[in-house]
């Protein structure tokens, strides 16, 4: 066999290798979305299968979308995740511009009481901060369930790195025009920072769409609850209806996975962003 | 003339804070005073409305270590972290090794290993939950198996191990993928002329060249297993007879259900310390192996 030969066989092998291997790695979520068209009886046959009787079997959908108030909770997440996000971002970008622009006093102590709060995983703190929103009257509200999430030490590390590289004489020129600070912040440094922001906001978003742990002891309403614990509630107490919560688990998903399809390359560039620089 | 000109510098002089202030705030008010608090709750008697009523010393960190719970939380969570974080490694560095160079039909296998990243905990929970299913679930009929998973205490770990290192698989995968990209191919290029195998380049060049991302997997990693909750949350409560209750979920029951706050801050404590120390250790462990090296 040719060299050539060879190393189109080997190229193949791979790719089938891959192949069979994504097929494993994206089976438990095959497995959720196909369950979520089975009736209850399909779950109680034995033995069990993988594909429905029927793709036209909406019912559990329906039924979910009846029984719990799936599109609040949705709501709810998209919400939480956004304005979270943003605010997250807006006093990153605040701490940033002043880390890179401004001589001040205390300015290494306060960037070290920053990267300090990296060390410390928020769960470790859950229940001392529960209390804290609890006794400023903001449990069950939206502010109470971002509240805790807007430090952002490392975007405000990244964010300063970018900042960093922008030409001093951008800021010197633009003052000379009569900018002012504010103003060379949000309509010369923001336009020139998109792809940073864009990567944060990312991974801001997912991170807050997916927790779980603090959204459950601040919100004791269902109106007020996020999908992610919303789904976890549709399991009843003897845990068989398997069809209703596939069917919810398939709504939580579909929000994300589409915004995954869209934005795939710049969500995959925005996870692995500054996992070398932490 | 001269007030204007010092309401100016004024301003100069203040306006950084003010910049600073929002985080510096949130920082204080969200991280640090409720860390302080943990520690000062450790060291106190409280009451269930949260007031502290007396100096208790170290008693609560004396009776914590006495309870058979926390004994339980303390060797399962261990086991968890230090079961999860080779599998997930190892399953990644090979996932991200097989995809790093550029074929034909990459972007259809990097997306599906990439995949469990857009699954939230919950929804990965859930499903496992069918899957994992001793009658209904599609496992024990696959691998002709009669394990009850999550509701025999032999095996519930292994349930929730199963879970964990699948939801890792698409993140770490990513951060593998891209470290293995940004090895130069002359490289290796190189060790093929020398007449290295592939096995040879992969541990000798490859591998060493992607020490940092080894590390940073696995200091996440570890830091996300030893606070490991929220799949104990939907899928066991701790149980059967405590085979799955962790340190975070001793915690949040202890702390949240029965609101005994100084039994909480100790295992808050007792996890952040040991998380502190095994990362810590790893970073010492990778260090010692480059200057060996």
């Amino acid at each position: 066999m040719s060299l050539k030969a060879k190393r189109r066989l080997q190229s193949a092998l791979v790719q089938a290798l891959c192949l069979a291997l994504g097929a494993a790695v994206v089976f438990p979520v095959v497995y959720g979305f196909l369950g979520a068209f089975k009736k209850p009886a399909e779950f109680a046959a034995w033995p069990p299968g993988f594909l429905p009787d029927s793709f036209l079997n909406t019912e559990n959908f329906r039924y979910v979308f009846q029984a719990a108030p799936m599109l609040r909770y949705l709501f709810n997440s998209l919400l939480v995740a956004t304005a979270g996000s943003v605010l997250r971002l807006f006093f990153a970008l605040l701490a940033a511009y002043a880390l890179t622009f401004f001589e001040f006093k205390g300015k290494k102590l306060f960037f070290i009481l920053m990267m300090g709060t990296m060390m410390l995983p928020g769960d470790i703190v859950l229940i001392t901060n529960y209390q804290t929103v609890s006794a400023m009257g903001l449990t069950n509200t939206y502010l109470g369930l971002i509240i805790v999430s807007l430090v952002g030490a490392s975007q405000m590390f990244m964010l300063r790195q970018s900042f960093r590289q922008s030409p001093a004489a951008l800021r010197e020129a633009a003052f000379l025009d009569g900018c002012g600070d504010l103003r060379f912040l949000f309509s010369i440094l923001l336009p020139l920072s998109v792809p940073v922001l864009v990567t944060l906001f990312l991974q801001s978003f997912v991170a807050l769409w997916n927790v779980y742990l603090w959204p459950l002891v601040i919100t004791s309403v269902d109106s007020m609850r996020t999908v992610q614990i919303g789904i976890a509630m549709l399991t009843t107490y003897d845990g068989t209806n398997f069809h209703t919560v596939l069917a919810g688990v398939t709504i939580a998903l579909i929000p994300i996975f589409l915004l995954f399809l869209v934005l795939r390359r710049h969500i995959h560039s925005a996870m692995t962003a500054g996992a070398l620089v932490g | 003339m001269e007030a204007v000109r010092r309401s100016a510098r004024v301003r100069t002089r203040v306006k950084p804070y003010l910049y600073i202030l929002p985080m510096s705030a949130l920082a204080l008010l969200f991280v640090y005073y409720p860390f302080l608090k943990t520690v000062i709750y450790s060291l106190s008697v409280v009451n269930a409305k949260g007031e502290i009523v007396s100096f208790a010393g170290l008693s609560n960190f004396a009776y914590l270590f006495g309870r058979r719970e926390f004994k339980a939380a303390l060797s399962n969570t261990l086991t968890l972290a230090f079961i999860n974080v080779p599998v997930t490694l190892v399953i990644t560095i090979a996932l991200g090794y097989l995809a790093s160079r550029k074929r034909f039909l990459s972007p259809v296998y990097e997306s599906m290993f990439a995949l469990p990243v857009a699954v939230s905990m919950s929804a990965a929970a859930l499903i496992f939950k069918v899957l994992l299913n001793p009658t209904a679930g599609l496992v024990n009929y696959l691998f002709h198996l009669d394990f009850g998973w999550y509701q025999d205490r032999n095996t519930a770990m292994a349930g929730i191990l199963l879970l964990t290192v699948w939801m890792g698989i698409g993140l770490n995968f990513l951060l593998f993928l891209s470290a293995f990209r940004a090895v130069p191919q002359d490289l290796a290029d190189c060790a093929y002329l020398d007449g290295a195998n592939e096995a040879q380049t992969f541990f000798r060049i490859r591998l060493p060249l992607i020490a940092p991302t080894i590390l940073y997997v696995s200091c996440t990693n570890m830091i996300q297993a030893m606070m490991t909750s929220g799949p104990i949350l939907v899928l066991t409560q701790g149980g059967p007879s405590r085979s799955t209750t962790t340190l975070v979920y001793m915690m949040y029951t202890s702390g949240y259900s029965s609101a005994n706050y100084s039994l909480a801050a100790c295992v808050s404590l007792v996890t952040f310390a040991l998380t502190l120390v095994i990362t810590l250790a790893l970073y010492a462990l990778q260090e010692r192996r480059r200057d060996s090296q």
